[in-house]
């Protein structure tokens, strides 16, 4: 479905992912890890198309969007979660949503993956605090909130960019059911994390980065047990880093 | 006759205040949409001003047409700003002081151009209506007045509405406070842009319509008028018309007191004390953190 191929980009001039080949099929769980640094976040805004594909071609549903603007890219079928969310945060948490709902991909009457209630409905905070500006919210409903605004651009894939990063476990939890759940029912997934645990707990398969380029694919069991191998770790990510 | 001296002095506060606050529209909607600090607003007057003024009076076309028209020319001139000039200083990155100095140019190659073609001489507009006066309070109310200060107040609900309730006004907003957020949930953020630059400019022009039955047009008003309507925008908190219209109507009656009280020599003085007092104790504007927000 998703297809990257020899993707060179970076911030103007200066490039930064060098020679990125990857591919995440329909109703699979990728993750991406890697250290600090590695080029992942500026992977996920190449896909989003943030940031100018310099060489290679990314394409979705072989259809290419490689030179695509940013805003073109949600009616391909992607949604992608930034870095810190991105919400609004002087608009509403309703507000925020219809923005997403109206200006995202139109699908066909009948064919819509998620309707207005199908989020309230993996959402409570939706109903119950629908008025509320989004910047009163904690770091975790506001994670929720934007979860749920990608939902409404009824992608066929999901990306999302370390997810978990500042939230407190319970919330980390929470938000791993949800994306649980959006699995499988079918959504594919390409979730960034530097947090090999729970990315293998969500995904069936990794991408390593360091320094810009994919360095290794591991999956099955070399891939589960990976969090727990303090040598694989080490290897791949660089440092005594927690997994 | 005391009564009928405050309380033209009032009225002419408050029809000076909405003046300053027409201004403040564009320059509000400006740096909502752009965060741009549009220091050439005070041009798109003078241009739709000017345009009203050769299509009406020495062409002698229908009012209504003419203002049209003059509307439309605040909104071409507000696209091509942001297509041809603004929207190569964003691709390049160009840092916040790059557009003041690009608006301050653009707005002494306008006044250039103005007097060029235009000549010296500063020209009045014909005012809306029948040139009737009303006798209010012992005070001679303008029929022109009346037009003025209505249209500023629907205007004012008008772009609350469009920013609050709207699709395309929210989007414009979004765009501004994250591009990128919005560009990844499908907002054209350089198409919201321009949208912003042409809403500032017909804003700009209905101001000027209004404006130059009272003041005449010429090159050298624009600055004088962006001055004044900057100063309404920020002392409502820069982004919210509703806050334009307070500031506009604190300053304008600041003044008309000040011209009473003492003399016009100390207008200015007096009310920029008063505005700097106003900005120190309250930062954010006179409508606070709802003025930054709520549009
Ligand atoms: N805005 C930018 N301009 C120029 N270079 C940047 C910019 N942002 C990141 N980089 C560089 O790109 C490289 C990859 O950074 P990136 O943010 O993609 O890493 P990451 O894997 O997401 O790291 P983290 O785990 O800290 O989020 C780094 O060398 C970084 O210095
Ligand atoms: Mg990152």
């Amino acid at each position: 479905m998703l297809q990257i191929a020899s993707l060179v980009s970076g911030y103007d001039a200066l490039a930064v992912l060098h020679d990125v080949s990857l591919h995440v099929k329909e109703s699979e769980a990728v993750a991406i890890i890697g250290a600090n640094g590695a080029g992942k976040t500026s992977l996920v805004r190449a896909i989003a198309g943030l940031n100018r594909a310099m060489r290679g071609a990314i394409a979705m549903h072989g259809a290419d969007m490689t030179h695509l603007p940013a805003h073109a890219r949600p009616a391909h079928g992607i949604a992608s979660l930034l870095e810190n969310r991105r919400l609004f945060g002087e608009f509403t948490i309703e507000e925020n949503l219809r923005l997403a709902e109206t200006a995202g991909r139109k699908l066909r009457p009948g064919r819509t993956k998620f309707e207005w209630n199908d989020v309230c409905d993996l959402f409570p905070i939706v109903r119950e605090r629908g008025a509320t500006r989004v910047e009163l919210l904690s770091g975790g409903q506001q994670q929720m909130v934007a979860v749920a605004r990608c939902l409404l651009l009824q992608p066929d894939l999901l990306i999302l960019d370390e997810p978990s990063t500042g939230l407190a476990p319970k919330v980390v939890k929470d938000i791993l059911e949800v994306l649980g759940a959006l699995r499988d029912r079918g959504m594919a997934i390409l979730l960034v994390e530097q947090n090999v645990g729970i990315a293998a707990s969500l995904t069936e398969r990794a991408y390593v980065m360091s320094l810009g380029r994919i360095v290794h694919e591991v999956a099955g069991e070399e891939w589960r047990n990976f969090g727990t191998d303090e040598r694989l770790a080490k290897a791949y990510l660089g440092g005594g880093r927690e997994p | 006759m005391l009564l009928g001296l405050v309380s033209q002095s009032l009225l002419s506060g408050v029809t000076n205040g909405l003046i300053y606050a027409l201004v403040g529209f564009g320059i509000a909607a400006i740096f909502r949409g752009a965060h741009i600090a549009n220091v050439m607003q005070g041009e798109f007057s003078v241009v739709g001003a000017v345009v009203v003024d050769v299509l009406l009076v020495q062409i002698g076309m229908p009012y209504w047409a003419a203002a049209i028209i003059g509307c439309l020319s605040g909104a071409a001139l507000g696209a091509l700003i942001d297509v041809v000039f603004i929207r190569r200083l964003v691709a390049q990155k160009a840092p916040d002081d790059s557009y003041l100095l690009f608006t301050i140019g653009v707005s002494i190659t306008i006044s250039a151009a103005v007097l060029f073609l235009f000549g010296r001489e500063g020209h009045l507009l014909p005012p809306i209506g029948s040139g009737q006066i009303f006798i209010v309070l012992d005070a001679v109310v303008q029929e022109h007045a009346l037009w003025l200060i209505g249209i500023s107040v629907i205007l004012m609900f008008a772009l609350r509405y469009f920013y609050r309730r709207t699709t395309l006004g929210m989007r414009m907003s979004a765009a501004a406070i994250d591009p990128d957020g919005a560009a990844t949930i499908g907002i054209d953020v350089r198409a919201m842009r321009t949208l912003t630059f042409v809403l500032g400019g017909v804003l700009g022009a209905i101001a000027g319509i209004l404006i130059t039955p009272i003041i005449p047009v010429s090159y050298m008003v624009g600055l004088p008028l962006t001055l004044k309507g900057f100063s309404a925008a920020i002392l409502g908190g820069l982004t919210n018309p509703l806050g334009a219209v307070a500031g506009g109507l604190v300053i304008g009656i600041l003044e008309a007191l000040v011209v009473m009280q003492m003399s016009s020599a100390y207008k200015d003085v007096v009310t920029f004390s008063g505005l700097i007092l106003i900005m120190i104790f309250m930062p954010r504007g006179l409508l606070g953190r709802a003025g930054r927000a709520g549009g």
